[in-house]
């Protein structure tokens, strides 16, 4: 089992992501003692260039942020900011990709480096590509502003390195709020909320176009380089995220608690604490990772019910039914528009 | 702002001093049961609140002809009640009245000046609501003004806007909106940073205002969309302002602050016609025009359907 990094692991390099934010805030005439109270560090701290923060020293980062800066638009005008960004060479690396297919993909491979606290996950299918956010280590209240602003990185910096609007159609899980202004202009106007998940999707054929301001060869000193860093942080990917992983790909044999904290080398009740750290439990990670399989095996792959339930051990199509609608509040049939 | 006004209200308190000493050297304390403590609640009660709203208008204006004839007014009433509050604790004899003429004369006579200095203070008032009219129709709220450029927010726009289609219902007369969009602004963002970005949009804003009429309601919609509402406005006529304004940012040179080169602008303008719908389905309407005068880059306005 490779290691992870958990809400208290100190492994986000604060000059780098949280300093968009910072300058921003400060920018805007907030006091820095204020926008840093409960964070465990300094202003001065971040200039010597070294810090690493936790997970958590950024939510609260994030939640300092969100009260002490009037506007509705502070995750969308960090989302424009924060891509390729200033993270060294995985930005580097990301700025020079050759077309959208290998920025998800650069995305993916340093988003320990690029995005830490909001994880994409890639899926391809005949005609789509699926960008699903992963919760890394436990956002809980500051979710919605995270996946606000991944949403308008991501559009941002396709439209900036594409050179064209690329017709996203976003995702999100949370109600459309008050301020459906912001997403409008940011985002576009495809988009859909209260959804099952957190996601943006785009044609297939977008994911090819070259994008002609990349420089080859320095993508691939920038490439090497990040990857060295990754090395030498020695992570796979933060907790829940890992747990997630597993939990999937071992879907097809029956699973429990226990069983998965010895796939951890760790004791139930260290699973269990470290779960609860994340604002979690184990039944509510078994099942989020159930619901994604069966949304889209049911509204993608076009699956029967019953195959469903027999592929996620279910005792017959009419539990899957009742599960499925403790999860996602809607039966399958009754789900269509609201799923990516 | 107290700064300002130090002298006047030295002056006040001299005065007040004086009252006090030429009561105390003409009259005598009441004795403990002569004093009616119920007067001197209700008397000194009137006279400390007008000193409080004196030193609140102080505080908040700047020094001039309005302000000076509060003070005068606000004044005289302190002196007056204070020196009524003075008679229920000192026994001044009959024969001495000038406490008379300052209780009975003073107060009539603030009273008039303050009545004056306000009246005053509304004409200055209209001037300044006239200068602010199309930044900030009918009424001020300063908490749905967007920071960036001084203009009323997306949440003021709705609100302005269901009270225009309801007077639109009622009189029967055009309403049309307008939502016009800085085309390829981020990348200004991207390429002189966002501070630069923020100044293009203010100077957008004044440059819009200066286009628009009087009754005309100019707005930060979000991000680089600004939202026009223009009453008693058909589609001919909000075309052809959508067309000044797309005329007016094209040949706008916005200057950078590092280079002072010239960076000109486009924009694409969406055109909705009120018609028996809600504000909120208007205004999606305009972003769907919006929307497809972007597509065709060749046209700035599209309207809609």
């Amino acid at each position: 089992m490779k290691p992870w990094y958990e809400r208290d692991t100190h492994c986000i390099l604060a000059h780098q992501q949280p300093a968009t934010l910072i300058d921003m805030a400060i920018k805007r005439g907030i006091d820095s003692h204020k926008l840093l109270r409960g964070t465990g560090f300094f202003y001065e701290d971040i200039l010597a260039g070294n810090l690493q923060i936790a997970p958590c020293q950024y939510y609260q980062l994030i939640s300092n942020a969100r009260r002490l800066l009037p506007g509705d638009d502070i995750s969308f005008l960090l989302g424009h900011r924060l891509l390729p960004g200033h993270c060294g060479a995985a930005s580097a690396a990301l700025s020079n990709a050759r077309d959208l297919q290998q920025a998800l993909e650069l995305l993916l491979r340093y988003r320990l480096l690029l995005t830490p606290l909001i994880a994409p996950r890639l899926h391809y299918d005949a005609d789509f590509l699926y960008v699903y956010w992963q919760d890394t280590c436990g956002a809980s209240g500051e979710w919605p502003f995270l996946t606000e602003m991944m949403t308008t990185a991501l559009t941002s910096l396709s439209r900036w390195l594409s050179d064209q609007h690329l017709p996203w159609r976003c995702y999100f899980s949370h109600q459309q709020p008050r301020y459906i202004e912001q997403y409008q202009v940011h985002l576009g106007e495809q988009l859909t909320f209260n959804s099952h998940m957190d996601a943006m999707v785009i044609a297939r054929e977008y994911l090819h176009i070259p994008w002609i301001n990349a420089s080859p060869s320095a993508a691939i000193v920038a490439q090497r380089e990040a990857d060295a860093q990754l090395i030498a942080m020695g992570f796979e990917g933060g907790f829940l995220e890992r747990i997630y992983a597993h939990l999937l790909h071992n879907i097809q044999r029956p699973t429990s608690l226990d069983q998965v904290a010895a796939d951890f080398a760790m004791s139930s009740a260290t699973l269990k604490r470290k779960l609860s750290k994340h604002h979690s439990h184990f039944q509510a990670q078994y099942d989020l990772v159930r619901k994604c399989l069966a949304l889209y095996l049911i509204n993608r792959q076009g699956w029967s019910n019953e195959q469903v339930a027999s592929y996620l051990h279910f005792h017959d199509a009419n539990n899957l039914r009742r599960a499925f609608k403790r999860w996602t509040g809607v039966t399958p049939a009754m789900l269509k528009i609201f799923t990516p | 702002m107290l700064a300002l006004h130090k002298w006047k209200i030295l002056l006040i308190l001299i005065v007040a001093n004086l009252l006090l000493l030429a009561c105390l050297g003409t009259g005598d304390i009441k004795y403990w049961r002569e004093i009616n403590w119920l007067d001197i609640l209700g008397e000194g009660g009137v006279s400390l609140l007008s000193l409080v709203w004196l030193l609140l208008i102080l505080h908040s204006r700047p020094a001039g002809r309005v302000t000076n004839f509060f003070v005068l007014g606000l004044a005289g009433i302190f002196l007056a009640s204070f020196q009524d509050a003075l008679d229920e604790i000192i026994q001044i004899p009959d024969s001495v009245s000038f406490d008379q003429w300052v209780e009975s004369g003073l107060m009539p006579v603030g009273l008039l000046l303050l009545t004056y200095g306000i009246f005053h203070w509304h004409k200055e008032q209209l001037h300044i609501n006239e200068h602010l009219r199309k930044r900030e129709r009918l009424f001020r709220e300063h908490l749905i003004q967007d920071p960036v450029t001084h203009l009323g927010s997306a949440e003021y726009l709705r609100r302005q806007l269901r009270m225009e289609l309801l007077q639109h219902h009622q009189q029967q007369q055009p309403l049309s909106l307008l939502l016009l969009d800085v085309d390829n602004f981020a990348h200004i963002n991207r390429r002189y940073g966002t501070d630069e970005g923020d100044r293009l949009l203010h100077e957008l804003a004044e440059l819009l205002l200066l286009n628009l009429r009087r009754c005309d309601l100019l707005c930060r919609y979000a991000g680089d969309r600004f939202a026009i509402v223009l009453p008693n406005t058909g589609e001919t006529m909000a075309q052809m302002i959508a067309q000044e304004l797309a005329n007016a940012v094209r040949h706008f040179a916005f200057k950078t602050s590092r280079q002072g080169e010239s960076v000109f602008h486009s924009v694409s303008i969406g055109v909705a016609l009120a018609l028996d719908d809600s504000a909120e389905h208007l205004l999606a309407r305009a972003n769907q025009a919006l929307l497809h005068a972007k597509e065709k880059q060749e046209r700035d306005i599209f309207l809609a359907a």
